[in-house]
């Protein structure tokens, strides 16, 4: 089931680049081969069989990354126990839906499909490439990418332990349940590593435990952390817990209050994934400012914005550039928020996230820069493959059709289906059934 | 002396056994339903013994529940009882690939106190691969009879559940009083489905793959320790027991496969995934949406199943002023229609040997989408082969059923014209040797059951027609109509609701001895939660408990026959 995906030639020309790592290049070229960058320069030549796509008067800029994100899944949240580190979003891709599409229409060529915000320690999530078009699950797969996992700490997890008479009730809960599981991993690899190193022909292999399994991995620093917070408190309640077990990598995920320990999680490494200005959904997130990704930015702290969203994944370009009106960011600090930066949050930065020679060929072109309100986006390329062209675009682009739907004159966009970080996992009460306020 | 003492003590035993049998076959049956004998003689007819292999004028013998001779001069036994072939066609009995006939939904288990942990009950969860289908199996159900009208003899049949509710069995679709009178196989694979428990763990998808990958790693690794302490104990921990991990042994073996039931193209994928990574003998079974991955399932050598129930044929709006969208809209439609229906066209152009599931299907919808089929590319020798030799040769059954040849099961299927023609009708089905007779009805009335058994008064069927239904829950009580109706021996029926909600299908409706159940399914917020009911009828009025398994809740249903039909 190892899918060969399709890597592109194409030769974008005479455009102004925005490479993130070596600047603005007008009047500048970028030659992908095979999938890769190979050349960026003015004048390239055009080698044979290789599409020249003509960018005079348009900005290029590597494809956006969103890292968090809730579209193409099947199911978002195995809400139904505190601790379920062994599910994994990989299985659940769901490559018909026509949100990737709506995401390619925004620039977008990499999203961080995570497990809901449910449980203390939900599935590990998927960082996937955009690669609309294909039914087969693996070929949407970032080959080569880092595992991630999803943690929770606060209202979400704590709202289900309440509703079900369970911990975690309360923060201190949820701080409980997380050192104790480190714990019983600990206890989990040293009965394996005792099993493995048994040279005898006759011994017998412990319990083998795929939750144990993956936070003995996390332990291990190959899965990255990636938590679901909002409190300042919590936040720091979380670097203290990886401190005490010698975790070495952190990203808080929404961090509203992250502005408020900007210099602690500078010195502790860890890195934010910020909305540019949600909040007040919920008691935990009224202490908020739109100045968060800025005052990160300014403390040194790695910080992505990002959607949870299938609506605001469509124009991230727009919700970075909030942070040059309120924090005054430079246009490449303001660009990295949804390129570089989440890209060394999801430990890809090594293939995608800047344009430059030997990186993925992941590109967005725009007609105006891409942190102008005018900007709109032109074209989406990954691996040197067009998934996205505005000149090209088709009205019904759904993948899969069911033959016994019925077709409406008006389509009704549903807000409400939009969020999925708690689907499943509210607790669904009988009066709810029979209630009209579905 | 010695051995004479024992061996008379040995008759001893034996003998009321052997009376015992002998008085049960020897009692007159006052019913009047044995048949006068089990052989019979086809004379005359176009025998298709295998998928294109037609004898015209040939005449077949069944006798002792075989198929005893198959020829042009073959001479017929004294004791047959003759039916004259002339016109029809003889076909070995289709094989049903994988569906629930026979079998009966367990009662809804009670909601167990502490679900939510990690690990629920094993019950609860689904997870009961030790189990077998023998225990679910109702030989009263209608669906036996119902099947065998549109010519299937013998069906695995799997047991309902969640993600692993146990193995599946061979069945004869034959009516008998006990269910081991109707199973001609065993334990003939595990049975699995990505169905999650409601609000306990595995609640979905994410959770049942993991659980799945659990559970296998950890029986491959009981299997060996089970192994090790069966061939020297000594100091060795005893492997504990543990019927779950026992289950899975001959799926890590390689001896037993897994069937899947997989009806979307994302399900299946998600079973190949989980074959991918294990390496068990899998079957994927119940395909609607396969087209894709044909020659993906070939090359990974996985058995496959093609789903018997199609879409209905989409009808574009006759409005006169469509707009384009709209246009394109439905021409969209109709492309994806034709996708499924000659999905089994793929398969067999893909070289792909697929047999079918009639889950979600009725036997009078069978021949319907059969032709369907044909009219949508499928060749009707290939269609036939996934009736009887391919099904036979997956569930490795070819030595004794799929193929009209002596010496195999007296299987049979006897048409008044080519089955795959739309004007032929089932005339004779024979099961495991014995005959079931079908009346040929004028055109449009398809052939009712006469047999021996008295014909159901259908004027007198207390259930049909409309019924006002009432019941409380928390927000009031909710009512409207329940309109049921009867399409040969099975129940069909709607829900309506007073307040405007749309109409819910009456699912599994039973109705035995003056007890009617059925379940219906209401939308919890994205979640389908399921309603059981039951409870009796008397004269016109229904009381039953109606119970909601997702919050162990059950609440008090009645209902009120209108006047009129």
């Amino acid at each position: 089931m190892q899918a060969q995906t399709a890597k592109g030639d194409v030769l974008i020309k005479n455009g102004t680049v925005l490479t993130i790592t070596d600047g603005t290049q007008e009047n500048t070229d970028v030659l992908i081969q095979k999938g890769k960058i190979t050349k960026v320069g003015k004048g390239l030549r055009t080698p044979n069989g290789v599409t020249e796509v003509d960018a005079t008067g348009k900005f290029v800029m590597p494809g956006i990354l969103d890292a968090h994100s809730h579209i193409a899944g099947s199911a978002i949240n195995e809400g139904t126990s505190q601790v379920t580190a062994e599910v994994s979003m990989e299985d659940v891709v769901n490559p018909l839906d026509v949100g990737i599409y709506r995401a390619l229409a925004g620039g977008v060529t990499t999203i961080h499909l995570m497990h809901g915000s449910a449980n203390v320690i939900g599935g590990q999530n998927e960082t996937m490439k955009l690669r609309y078009g294909s039914t087969n699950p693996d070929d949407l797969r970032f080959e080569g990418a880092p595992r991630t996992i999803k943690f929770a700490l606060g209202e979400n997890p704590t709202r289900g332990g309440r509703s079900r008479g369970i911990q975690p009730q309360s923060r201190m809960g949820v701080e409980a349940m997380l050192r104790n599981s480190f714990s019983d991993a600990k206890v989990y690899r040293t009965k394996w590593n005792a099993y493995n190193a048994n040279k005898s022909t006759r011994k017998v292999a412990p319990e083998y435990d795929l939750r144990m399994e993956t936070l003995v991995d996390i332990l291990e620093g190959e899965v990255l952390v990636h938590c679901h917070s909002y409190r300042a408190d919590e936040i720091y309640m979380l670097m203290k817990v990886f401190s005490d077990f010698g975790i070495p990598k952190l990203t808080f995920q929404h961090a509203n209050e992250a502005y408020k320990v900007a210099p602690e999680l500078a010195a502790f490494g860890a890195s934010a994934s910020v909305f540019a200005d949600w909040w007040a959904y919920k008691l935990e997130v009224y202490y908020s400012t739109a100045y968060n990704a800025a005052i990160l930015t300014k403390n040194g702290v790695t910080t992505s914005i990002n959607s949870d969203s299938g609506e605001l994944v469509r124009h991230l370009f727009h919700e970075a550039a909030k942070t040059q009106k309120y924090g005054d960011l430079t246009d490449n600090e303001a660009l990295a928020l949804i390129t570089l930066n989440p890209a060394k949050q999801l430990g890809i930065d090594n293939r995608v996230g800047s344009i430059e020679t030997g990186k993925d060929g992941d590109i967005a072109i725009f007609d105006a820069h891409p942190l102008s309100t005018y900007a709109i986006p032109q074209m989406t390329f990954i691996d040197g493959v067009k998934y996205f062209d505005r000149a090209n675009d088709k009205n019904d682009q759904r993948l899969y059709i069911n033959p016994e739907e019925t077709i409406q004159e008006v389509m009704i966009f549903d807000r409400e289906s939009q969020h999925r970080c708690m689907e499943d996992a509210q607790t669904l009460s009988f009066s709810d059934l029979f209630s009209n306020k579905k | 002396m010695k051995i004479e003492r024992k061996t008379i003590f040995r008759l001893m035993l034996i003998l009321p056994f052997l009376f015992g049998t002998l008085a049960i076959n020897a009692q007159s049956d006052h019913t009047g339903k044995s048949a006068a004998t089990r052989t019979y003689a086809i004379t005359n007819a176009s025998i298709v013994q295998s998928p294109g292999a037609v004898m015209e004028g040939g005449t077949i013998v069944v006798k002792n529940g075989l198929i005893s001779a198959v020829g042009k001069n073959v001479s017929i036994p004294d004791d047959a009882q003759v039916l004259d072939g002339t016109g029809m066609y003889v076909y070995a009995g289709f094989i049903d690939g994988m569906s629930n006939v026979g079998t009966k939904r367990p009662k809804a288990m009670e909601r167990p106190s502490n679900l939510f942990t990690p690990d629920p009950p094993n019950d609860y969860a689904g997870i009961t691969p030790e189990r077998h289908v023998v225990d679910q199996i109702d030989v009263a159900s209608s669906t036996i009879g119902d099947l065998r009208k549109a010519g299937f003899t013998i069906a695995h049949t799997v047991p309902y559940g969640r993600m692993l509710p146990g193995s599946g069995a061979l069945i004869f679709l034959a009516d008998k009083d006990h269910p081991d009178d109707i199973i001609l196989a065993e334990n003939v694979a595990m049975f699995s489905q990505f169905v999650g428990a409601p609000g306990a763990y595995p609640g979905n998808i994410l959770g049942i793959m993991a659980k799945w990958r659990n559970i296998y790693r950890n029986a491959d690794n009981s299997m060996q320790h089970t192994m090790m302490y069966a061939e020297n104990p000594s100091g060795l921990t005893r492997p504990n027991r543990d019927r779950t991990l026992e289950a899975f042994f001959p799926v890590v073996a390689g001896q037993k496969p897994v069937y899947f039931n997989t009806q979307n193209m994302l399900d299946v994928r998600r079973a190949m995934r989980l074959q991918n990574d294990l390496g068990f003998k899998i079957a994927v079974g119940n395909i609607k949406q396969g087209w894709e991955l044909a020659d993906e399932l070939k090359q990974k050598g996985a058995q496959v199943y093609l789903s018997m129930d199609l879409p209905d044929a989409p009808k574009p709006s006759k409005s006169e002023d469509k707009s384009e969208e709209v246009i394109a809209l439905e021409a969209r439609r109709m492309d994806f229609y034709k996708k499924y229906v000659s999905q089994a066209a793929t398969y067999q152009a893909a070289g792909v040997q697929f047999g079918f599931s009639t889950m979600g299907t009725r036997g009078n919808k069978v021949k319907t989408h059969m032709m369907t089929m044909i009219e949508n590319g499928l060749n009707a020798d290939d269609a036939l082969a996934a009736l009887t030799t391919s099904p036979a040769a997956l569930l490795g059954i070819d030595k004794v059923a799929g193929t009209a040849e002596v010496g195999k099961l007296g299987n049979l299927v006897v048409t008044t014209g080519p089955y795959f023609e739309k004007k032929s009708q089932v005339r004779y089905v024979f099961v495991d040797g014995d005959k079931y007779d079908y009346e040929i009805k004028d055109d449009k009335k398809k052939g009712a059951e006469v047999t021996d058994e008295p014909a159901a008064d259908t004027s007198n069927e207390p259930l049909l027609g409309s019924w006002t239904y009432n019941f409380t829950t928390p927000q009031g009580d909710q009512g409207g109509k329940m309109i049921i109706k009867k399409e040969g021996d099975l129940y069909s029926g709607v829900m309506t609701s007073d307040d405007g909600s749309p109409d819910t299908d009456m699912e599994d409706i039973s109705f035995r001895d003056g007890t009617l159940s059925f379940s219906f399914s209401v939308d919890g917020g994205g979640q389908t939660i399921e309603i059981l009911v039951t409870g009796t009828v008397t004269g016109k009025s229904y009381d039953a408990q109606a119970s909601v398994e997702a919050f162990n809740v059950s609440f008090e249903l009645s209902a009120t026959k209108d006047d009129g039909r």
